[in-house]
């Protein structure tokens, strides 16, 4: 089965109906009104490299703006949060991020002799495939668990993209127009404010 | 020990906390104490006046401290409730989005060891007026008399020190005071004296597509006994609540009212009867006098460090926390199994793509059960589990599909375009007890300065027995079911343990009655005295094990004034 495509503007559409509580509204116009956002917590060399991981592991060709998954981090990390938990063999995040992203370079340099930044895109991918095996060089994985790292920052970025209305719209989701209740539940039976895939 | 001349006013100087974090430091140095200070969703409520001492203080407003507040009040005593969390209002602060809800989470970083770490903060640890309720999907299956008694049956494990009839009650108690929705008759387990007082909550797509492959293969399937509204329901010391409106919200906080979380149900009720909630208390130290009873609580609300005395103390903080405090405290650890023993469900899932249009963020995420897998006939293991067909909101699935599936780039996008044609099922298992599994204190700290808990939990032979067993059988009715492109995630939900009940001291932290055997006016009650995990989800359990522990304690005192 091909993937479904969804037409664009329907979530945005719907934000401007009583379709959605004020709360929601509030929630997800903040994130489609969001400045461009300036890292407070990573250095600007260390900010763009995680930019550049992030536009590997979530690519978004299709945009002229690209959702910002990077951003979300850096304020996180900036702002001392966390999520409950980590992973005993982890160092605290802020530390697992800045090892992580020079590992990530390490690797870069290892099999490119050239940083991240400079590679091509699928020279990039293969860093990053070399990353997810768990296979990368660089020496900052003697001290970071590589395959739990990566797994955090995929999920990290993976949250921070389908948070966004815009990443909602492209797979669907109207959960958020909730005000009135769903009454057609049943596989295939679609209320009116549902979009349909082309 | 905070000076004894400034506990006499009941309000004490903060505490100097210890943040190890340099930046942390200097950002609280710099804005103050933001991690004290309420957000901009709450109003901080008013500092209570320092009464001098109270009948009970309990610990934790979730399944395990809200029954028993509502019970203790009724009965006339002067009590109250201690809750870490904030107070919300569900209709004005519960957005429909899975990131602004992230405040009804324990979000206080726990450590996770073993070789399969549990994940907490979303998976099952709440925060807020109603704990951790605040965002269970209302699962109520009751326990079967043989889920007490794994020991007896397969010689592993303990039991528990009394059978089902202790409990039978307070279920009959529970579903008609919580308004549960649900198929009556009840396909396992004993009869029943009353059926369900509300009608099943409606299919969705996930548990349509399991119904309809369970009857090609011979399972029998069952809409869920669930604790939200089919229809409007009217609950004492509440007034009416209204009917569940598929919003598929469940995991997080129902803005309807409709899911029975314990601030519209027994909070309201306790309150409509005397007792008093402070939120935003956050409870470190428990006081003691020479001959060891509690004699009160210091907590920290809003910055300023408050004492609480108390004749009786509730211990209701959940598996994590309740352990944390008394080994913080050196308090009630004779019998060695404070920490020990923690135990948390198999929750093995598996997600398929179907052809049909399913819309999972509709409907509640569990519409349909089966428990012929309570005690399967070819299994290799001891215990059992029960299936549960599974809806599931965008982000959550995405982040989890990420750490499991492993897709990332492209192909993680092109995945995800299919969200609205994937179904999931699971099961909730059995878990028994290891010594390898267990909770201690760390040697980092919190932002409070106080050292974080450490889980370890690895899966022992039965777990990963009963997995196998589990996707095997998931696989095949999914495929029955026409999907395409199945993949399992394993996972482990619930925290239950670590602070066991049982007939001795030398063996268990409570009593059967949920008494401290050390201490003689403490109480636990919580999933942390659950002997074993039970192969159901464990609210409703947990509230019965509160009514009872609430009249134990008032027959108790009855005694003693008699």
């Amino acid at each position: 089965m091909s993937a479904p495509v969804y037409p664009s503007g329907t979530v945005r559409a719907l934000l401007a109906t009583n379709l959605v509580t004020d709360a929601t509204r509030a929630a997800l116009q903040a994130r489609l009104d969001a400045p461009v956002h300036e890292p407070e917590f990573f250095e600007p060399q260390t900010y763009a490299l995680l930019q550049a991981v992030a536009a590997r592991l979530i690519p978004q060709p299709d945009r002229a703006e690209p959702i910002d998954v990077a951003g979300g981090i850096d304020k996180r990390l900036a702002e001392g949060k966390a999520d409950g938990w980590r992973y005993n063999a982890m160092p605290p995040d802020r530390e697992a991020y800045r090892l992580g992203l020079g590992g990530i370079n390490q690797a870069a340099q290892a099999l490119h002799q050239q940083p991240f930044l400079a590679l091509t895109e699928p020279q990039q991918d293969a860093v990053l495939e070399a990353v997810a095996a768990g296979t990368a060089p660089g020496e900052n994985w003697q001290q970071l668990p590589i395959g739990r790292f990566f797994e955090e920052m995929l999920a990290e970025l993976t949250e921070n993209y389908y948070s966004h209305p815009l990443a909602q719209e492209e797979i669907g989701y109207v959960g958020m127009a909730d005000v009135p209740g769903w009454t057609h539940i049943q596989p295939n039976d679609l209320e009116p404010r549902e979009p349909k895939a082309d | 020990m905070p000076d004894e001349e400034v506990l006499e006013e009941g309000v004490l100087n903060p505490i100097k906390t210890e943040i190890q974090d340099p930046l942390l430091q200097a950002i609280l140095e710099e804005n103050g104490s933001p991690l004290a200070a309420p957000t901009e969703l709450e109003q901080p409520a008013p500092l209570p006046d320092p009464v001098d001492e109270v009948d009970c203080v309990v610990i934790g407003t979730g399944a395990g401290g809200a029954p028993l507040l509502a019970r203790l009040a009724m009965a006339g005593l002067k009590v109250v409730a201690l809750e870490a969390g904030p107070r919300r209002n569900p209709i004005t602060d519960y957005a429909t989005d899975e990131k602004a809800q992230a405040f009804l989470f324990w979000n206080d970083e726990r450590l996770s060891a073993g070789q399969n770490p549990v994940a907490f903060g979303n998976n099952n640890s709440g925060t807020g007026v109603g704990g951790s309720t605040l965002h269970y999907t209302a699962y109520t299956p009751r326990a079967q008399d043989d889920d007490l008694h794994l020991h007896r049956d397969f010689g592993v494990g303990v039991d528990w020190p009394f059978g089902i009839d202790e409990l039978e009650p307070y279920y009959d108690e529970l579903e008609q005071f919580l308004g549960v929705s649900g198929p009556t008759p009840y396909l396992w387990g004993a009869p029943r004296r009353r059926g369900y007082p509300l009608a099943p909550l409606p299919l969705n797509g996930a548990a349509l597509l399991m119904q309809q492959a369970c009857a090609q293969l011979g399972i029998q399937t069952s809409p869920a006994a669930n604790a939200a509204l089919s229809a409007r329901y009217y609950q004492e010391g509440v007034g009416w609540r209204e009917a569940c409106t598929n919003r598929g919200f469940c995991q997080a906080g129902c803005n309807v009212g409709a899911k029975a979380s314990m601030d519209v149900t027994f909070l309201p009720l306790a309150e409509a009867h005397g007792a008093e909630i402070r939120a935003d208390a956050f409870v470190t130290e428990i006081e003691r006098d020479e001959k060891g009873r509690v004699t009160g609580v210091v907590y920290e609300q809003y910055g300023v460090t408050v004492r609480q005395r108390c004749r009786h103390l509730f211990l209701c903080a959940g598996a994590v926390e309740t352990p944390r405090l008394l080994l913080l405290n050196e308090l009630a650890l004779t019998s060695g199994q404070v920490g020990k023993h923690f135990m948390a469900h198999p929750g093995m899932q598996v997600w398929g793509t179907f052809s049909e249009d399913i819309r999972p963020y509709k409907g509640i995420p569990g519409g349909l059960i089966s428990e012929d897998t309570h005690r399967p006939k070819d299994a290799d293991f001891a215990g059992g589990y029960l299936l549960q067909s599974i809806g599931v909101m965008p982000v959550t699935f995405a982040s989890q599909m990420a750490r499991g599936r492993k897709l990332w780039g492209q192909q993680l996008r092109d995945y995800m375009r299919n969200y609205n044609h994937i179904s999931g099922i699971n099961i909730l298992g059995d878990c028994l007890p290891h010594a390898n599994n267990f909770l201690e204190l760390a040697e980092e700290k919190d932002a409070r300065g106080l050292p974080k808990p450490r889980l370890h939990f690895t899966a022992q032979e039965n777990e990963l027995r009963m997995n196998a067993h589990s996707e095997k059988l998931m696989r095949e009715i999914w495929t029955a079911a026409g999907a395409t492109d199945l993949w399992a995630y394993e996972r482990y939900a619930h925290v239950i343990g670590t602070a066991r009940m049982g007939l001795s001291g030398d063996d268990a932290v409570v009593n059967p009655d949920g008494r401290a055997f050390d201490v003689p006016n403490l109480y636990i009650c919580d999933n942390s005295v659950f002997p074993s995990a039970l192969s159901v989800n464990p609210a409703l359990t947990i509230m019965a094990l509160s009514l009872r522990t609430a009249d134990k304690f008032l027959a108790a005192q009855a005694r003693l004034d008699g």
